[in-house]
């Protein structure tokens, strides 16, 4: 059995356009690869083709994780299986506490294996990481929350599902200077401790966010496929150029 | 305050019920909504049960002065008040089962609370209801200054077919009454209802109405604001299910200027349950400075479920603030998915978005307890 997050030559349709045209990409536990691509590459379609958005329908390829097949699975086996995506816009669930989902979604994905006192310390814990004030459990779900509020909460989410593998969607957009750094610094945290061995394909359009997290892989993403891979330095690369420049060598089958 | 009483009670049950024959019944209504025909039921035909009130009445209450008790039993010390709330508040002549309510009723249920009473503890009714037909009032009135909240639950006999209940509250200056009352009837049980109430000046009242139970309950509940500053919020929920059919009405009636009014209604309806929500407010001439909201959410949970939902303004002054919202659709696949991607399986992540959708209502009402028991209520109703 493969472990990894496994993608071969996965195609994905939105409405009857073909979004993704083929995507392979393996991402294995405890390493941190960075997808990163102009707005429209695709980027944010392969992360809900693999959560299990019902509205991405896949034409074909696979995606396997720890060789199990993810795309005959509901998103709840998915998230059962250890895949976690952190939304770039989250839903709000008006009149279900904070507290009350990340209940929830821990026994969901884990059974009861925490005491009520063990889950609360877990909780209180990544709040002062995050710099979130406790009342933010008694509040419902994303309800009124602020961008930074939102995405906080998806770190809150990640730290207590502590999953397999992670797929965070642009994260660090419409983030100010403090939110994002309150997130960075989260996220640096939790890799160094109780998510050492999680696999993470951080999205990203701008590479901001690797600034905390330093990827062991960075791919870019074009048109639906993914058009290079390499180090840290091409997310490097991409701050100091941006894209255009892929662009043209990818055009001119340099790349 | 002679506006909060008006004309003199009715005296003459006979006379009622004559009035009771000769209305119309409600419905039916159109569309999809319910096919119980009322036409057939033929009110001479209705044998009277009985309705006997039981009071939970705190020492802190009593040693207040707060009376709670049958109406029957308060008639002397009480003549005054009663005879001016009592079928003053209701408009009884306007409806069928409300007029045979006041033909029909034995006696009833009387709260009074004096001037400058503050009562922490929830004073709760608890009313036994025998078939085949009940006939349960309640009048509430509370002088100035005083405080306090009432929960009204029922009990009803396994042979109760049809409830006619109309609840009466009055509340004076600077006094402040929340009205808890839950229907949970037996699911043989037609259940027509109307609650009143009238606020005076810097006075409030705030309803809390749940509707569990019953084949069919229609009713409406109204708070009049009769003189400047005086406030209201009329929060409700329902939820029918297979073979459950709600009719609800609510009005904020402004016939006084600087008062204030906010109306939440939650509607669910799942596995067959038919609903309709009129929600009004009603903004009388001249009466500038009202601020009054209206919110009704409805959420279908099955196909063949079915809400009518329909929010209305009347606004007759200008410089107002008067704002309604409504929405009605399925649960949202966004939501959905959101939920599902944390491992939460469908049916549990469906319970979990409908009971989050009634708990701006839910809390609302007094005592946790009371909070925790509607959240099952609510739960047992998805399968």
């Amino acid at each position: 059995m493969a472990s990894g997050l496994n993608v071969t030559d996965l195609r994905v349709t939105v409405d009857s356009t073909e979004i993704l045209k083929g995507i392979d990409l393996s991402v294995e536990r405890g390493r941190v690869h960075a997808l990163m691509g102009p707005n429209g590459s695709g980027k944010s379609t392969l992360a809900f083709a693999l959560a299990g958005h019902p509205s991405y329908q896949i034409a074909g390829g696979n995606a396997k994780l720890d060789g199990e097949d993810l795309l005959e699975l509901s998103p709840d086996k998915r998230a059962k299986l250890g895949l976690f995506l952190s939304f770039q816009y989250p839903a709000a669930i008006p009149g279900v506490s904070v507290a009350n989902f990340l209940r929830s979604a821990r026994t969901a994905v884990r059974g009861s294996d925490l005491t009520p006192a063990q889950f609360r310390a877990l909780v209180f814990e990544q709040l002062d990481h995050l710099g979130i004030d406790t009342s933010f459990l008694g509040r419902y779900v994303n309800d009124g929350f602020s961008g930074g509020e939102k995405k906080r909460l998806e770190m809150l989410q990640l730290a207590v599902l502590a999953p397999k593998y992670a797929i965070l969607d642009e994260t660090d957009s419409g983030l100010d200077v403090d939110a994002l750094r309150d997130v960075g610094e989260s996220l640096t945290t939790l890799r160094s401790g109780s998510l050492s061995d999680t696999g993470f394909l951080i999205i990203t359009h701008y590479p901001r966010i690797l600034q905390y997290v330093e990827p062991d892989v960075v791919h870019i993403m074009m048109d639906g496929r993914i058009v290079k891979t390499g180090g840290a330095d091409l997310a490097h690369r991409i701050e100091a150029e941006g894209y255009d420049n892929i662009r043209d060598e990818v055009a001119s089958g340099a790349a | 305050m002679a506006q909060l009483s008006v004309a003199a009670p009715p005296n003459e049950r006979e006379e009622a019920f004559v009035l009771a024959r000769s209305l119309p019944p409600p419905g039916p209504m159109p569309g999809r909504f319910w096919k119980i025909d009322l036409a057939k039921l033929a009110l001479e035909e209705l044998t009277p049960g009985s309705a006997t009130p039981q009071f939970e009445l705190s020492e802190e209450a009593k040693r207040k002065g707060v009376v709670a008790c049958d109406l029957a039993s308060a008639r002397a010390a009480h003549a005054a008040i009663i005879s001016a709330t009592e079928g003053n508040v209701a408009d009884w002549r306007s409806g069928r089962f409300t007029a045979l309510n006041v033909a029909r009723r034995e006696n009833g249920a009387f709260i009074f609370l004096p001037k400058g009473a503050v009562v922490d503890e929830p004073i709760v009714v608890s009313y036994d209801l025998e078939g085949p037909a009940a006939f349960p009032y309640v009048l509430v009135a509370a002088s100035e200054g005083a405080r306090a909240t009432i929960i009204t639950r029922f009990r009803c006999g396994s042979n109760l077919e049809l409830v006619s209940e109309i609840v009466e509250i009055v509340a004076l200056e600077h006094a402040a009454v929340t009205y808890a009352t839950v229907q949970d009837f037996g699911p043989r049980v037609r259940a027509f209802w109307s609650r009143r109430g009238n606020i005076g000046r810097d006075a409030e009242l705030h309803w809390a109405l749940a509707e569990l139970g019953a084949e069919l309950s229609i009713g409406d509940v109204k708070s009049t604001t009769l003189e400047s500053g005086a406030r209201t919020t009329i929060s409700g929920f329902f939820f029918p299910n297979k073979g459950q059919h709600v009719d609800v009405q609510s009005e904020a009636d402004h016939p006084a200027g600087q008062t204030q009014s906010e109306t939440l209604f939650k509607s669910a309806a799942i596995d067959g349950g038919q609903a309709r929500y009129i929600g009004n407010i009603r903004i009388r001439p001249a009466a500038h400075g009202v601020d009054a909201t209206l919110r009704d959410d409805a959420l279908l949970l099955s196909k063949d479920s079915h809400i009518d939902s329909i929010p209305a303004l009347e606004i007759g002054a200008n410089d107002v603030k008067a704002y309604h919202g409504a929405t009605i659709g399925a649960i949202d696949d966004e939501v959905l998915f959101y939920a599902m991607s944390r491992g939460i399986e469908r049916h549990e992540a469906e319970r979990m978005i409908a009971l989050g959708f009634f708990e701006p209502a839910l809390v609302r009402f007094p005592t946790e307890a009371l909070r925790d028991e509607l959240r099952r209520a609510l739960a047992g109703k998805i399968v």
